[in-house]
């Protein structure tokens, strides 16, 4: 008997949605804010933090994840000298189309270029504000160049024209 | 204009006492003039109200300090630490910036203005609730943007107070004077860790703020994005001679969670509360006020019924609550005269450490290998889920009054390399003897091998319900 899926179930799905590997936790995080906004999310709430839209709850979870062996999280160093991480699932979203389609897409994206995208989303959805690009330039002035600005526009762009059951905010 | 709001015609050097640090300073100059007056307006007075560790009181007598007292040993730190910054950057022949020092320094000041009463516990319950008004981060971006605390503030400029929030609500990570807001050294936890040690008295736990402060430097460090390279930032390094007292600080930390922070009975005391408050607000919101014991015009009511008002969230504050308790005893419902009886006489639930139970029996301690342990930890992990699940089914369909069995879990990581929520500056680095600087818990053996404490709990009173937690957790030592 299968009942409604547990947090660290819908942790693992986001990871098999995007392809079966997320590489980073922002990514994960961003992946998983974005697909709330269109509609094709697990109810994860998120918060602003240093990185953007974050949720605890979807952080405890994918260590839950971890632990049923839903995923794998293999920590690595990175070359500027920081750790990251790769979630990796042997299971591949086939249940839902639409939300494997965006999240395939959504990880194709660089980590700080969908950072800045679901940033400027969030920035506008909950703090109701009216230049969002602007104001993400102001907050993220080191990874916010006017080279990053623009590809996250792009990428945004991509994303909000893919189906799904809610439209990306205009911004 | 408030009597706090005035210009003060001839501003004078003021003083206070502080059990931590002595003597704190404010001189006669405009901006510690200003902090001084924020101190006196009602929003940041509201502070002595609020306990800094809430319902620890009931574990160490002596920990009723405030977060009034914490506020204002933040600055002084936080004065310390710009002082340090001051010194790097007039000598490298930089422009020290004063207005992005005030501003951070102001919002050291005010960082905990929004908090509700007994902090943390208060935003557990908001957070089940989605109730914006009981997020201290989202109250202190209001009181600071639009309060009596703004209203001092403007004498500083126009956007003073405005970029005070922001310092608070967003951090800029390339922004060396923020550091002292947030960062692994920032004056917020620099104070708290002393002083709630100091106030509990607690003998363990201690950490060289002296020693740290003294080899406190400054340097750029590289930071990224999951794999991907950004660039550089200044922020605080420790110097190789402070090696043992950063991992003394970490350790520190480490010891804290367990002995203050969620010491089994204040969790108890935590985990009343919020049923309590749940029940009120439930009961409030279906009209049954009758039923509660408190009068329509009493803060916790005005609250339940209309959350989203600031002027009722900054009403609420711990002495409001103890007072509410005398009424709540005689309420008509029989879970909130439980739980406030409990608090009132401090008969709080008994606990029963189940990770504990979990670890000895899994033989985790035992394990012989890296891997072994690994897998040992996934299934006290998968154990977890399941007995929790399992325990609050069972409370849910068998009580009446206070829920029979209250479970509680909660994981924190006194130190990781990097945590995704916070970012790179969170890290600890040293400078080593050769000038290369490292992430303290690569060149550090006992940072390196902390794991995150983790605490799973069940709290009981009746025997039933005890043994039902001991058959579901043998029950599933054998199943899995």
């Amino acid at each position: 008997m299968s009942g409604p899926k547990r947090g660290w179930e819908k942790a693992a799905d986001i990871v098999a949605a995007a392809g079966g590997q997320i590489v980073g936790r922002t990514k994960l995080q961003k992946i998983a804010y974005l697909l709330e906004l269109r509609g094709l999310g697990y109810g994860f709430e998120f918060e602003y933090r240093h990185y953007g839209p974050y949720s605890e709850d979807l952080s405890d979870a994918i260590k839950v994840a971890g632990a049923f062996g839903l995923v794998n999280e293999e920590e690595r160093r990175a070359t500027w000298g920081g750790m990251y991480s790769i979630y990796s699932s042997g299971q591949r979203d086939r249940g839902d189309g639409q939300r494997a389609t965006f999240a395939g897409a959504a990880v194709d994206v660089g980590a700080i270029e969908l950072e800045l995208a679901a940033t400027a989303a969030y920035l506008h959805v909950v703090e109701r504000c009216t230049d969002p690009w602007g104001e993400t330039k102001r907050r993220k002035p080191e990874k916010a160049t006017d080279e990053r600005l623009r590809a996250a526009k792009e990428a945004y762009a991509r994303l909000a024209g893919l189906p799904a059951p809610r439209p990306l905010p205009r911004i | 204009m408030t009597p706090a709001t005035k210009m003060t015609p001839n501003p004078k050097p003021q003083r206070v006492r502080d059990p931590l640090h002595n003597l704190i300073d404010f001189d006669a100059g405009q901006f510690e003039d200003v902090i001084w007056r924020v101190i006196q307006t009602p929003p940041f007075q509201r502070l002595r109200r609020i306990k800094q560790l809430g319902f620890s009181e009931l574990v160490y007598p002596g920990a009723t300090h405030t977060r009034f007292a914490h506020s204002i040993g933040v600055f002084h730190t936080a004065r310390l630490l710009m002082r340090l910054i001051e010194r790097h950057i007039t000598a490298g022949g930089g422009r020290y910036r004063h207005h992005q020092a005030q501003v951070a320094l102001a919002a050291a000041l005010v960082h905990d203005v929004g908090h509700g009463m007994f902090s943390h516990a208060f935003e557990g319950i908001g957070k089940q609730l989605k109730l914006v008004m009981a997020k201290h981060e989202h109250v202190s971006d209001v009181l600071i943007r639009r309060s009596e605390i703004s209203d001092v503030f403007r004498e500083m400029g126009s956007g003073f107070a405005n970029d005070v929030a922001a310092v608070i609500k967003n951090g800029r990570p390339g922004n060396l004077y923020d550091a002292v807001v947030s960062s692994q050294f920032d004056a917020d936890r620099l104070d708290y860790m002393q002083r709630d040690r100091l106030m509990t008295g607690l003998q363990n736990g201690g950490i060289d703020f002296a020693w740290l402060m003294a080899n406190l430097e400054i340097a750029r460090i590289k930071t990224g994005v999951d794999e991907e390279a950004i660039g550089d930032v200044e922020t605080f390094v420790l110097g190789p001679k402070a090696y043992y007292a950063a991992e003394t600080y970490v350790l520190s930390l480490f010891q804290l969670y367990p002995t203050i922070y969620f010491h089994k009975a204040t969790r108890a005391a935590e985990k009343l509360f919020s049923v309590l408050i749940l029940r009120i607000i439930s009961l409030a919101r279906e009209g049954q006020l009758s039923k509660i014991g408190l009068t329509k015009s009493h803060p916790v009511i005005r609250f339940a019924t209309e959350p989203e008002s600031l002027d009722n969230v900054l009403a609420l504050d711990d002495a409001v609550f103890w007072g509410a308790l005398p009424m709540l005893v005689d309420s008509r419902d029989e879970q909130i005269r439980d739980c406030a009886k409990r608090l009132g006489e401090r008969c709080l639930p008994k606990c029963i450490d189940v990770r504990h139970i979990l670890v000895a029996e899994i033989g985790l301690g035992r394990a012989t290998s890296p891997r072994q342990r690994s897998e040992l930890k996934n299934r006290l992990e998968r154990s977890i889920a399941s007995i929790e699940t399992k325990l609050s089914n069972w409370s849910k369909a068998h009580s009446t009054g206070v829920p029979r069995i209250l479970t509680d879990r909660a994981v924190r990581d006194p130190y990781r390399r990097f945590e995704e929520s916070k970012g790179p500056l969170n890290q600890i680095h040293i400078r080593m003897s050769g000038n290369e600087i490292l992430d303290v818990a690569s060149c550090s053996p006992v940072i390196a091998a902390i794991e995150s404490f983790e605490l799973f709990r069940a709290y009981t009173d009746d025997e039933e319900a005890r043994s039902v937690v001991h058959r579901v957790v043998k029950a599933q030592l054998r199943g899995n």
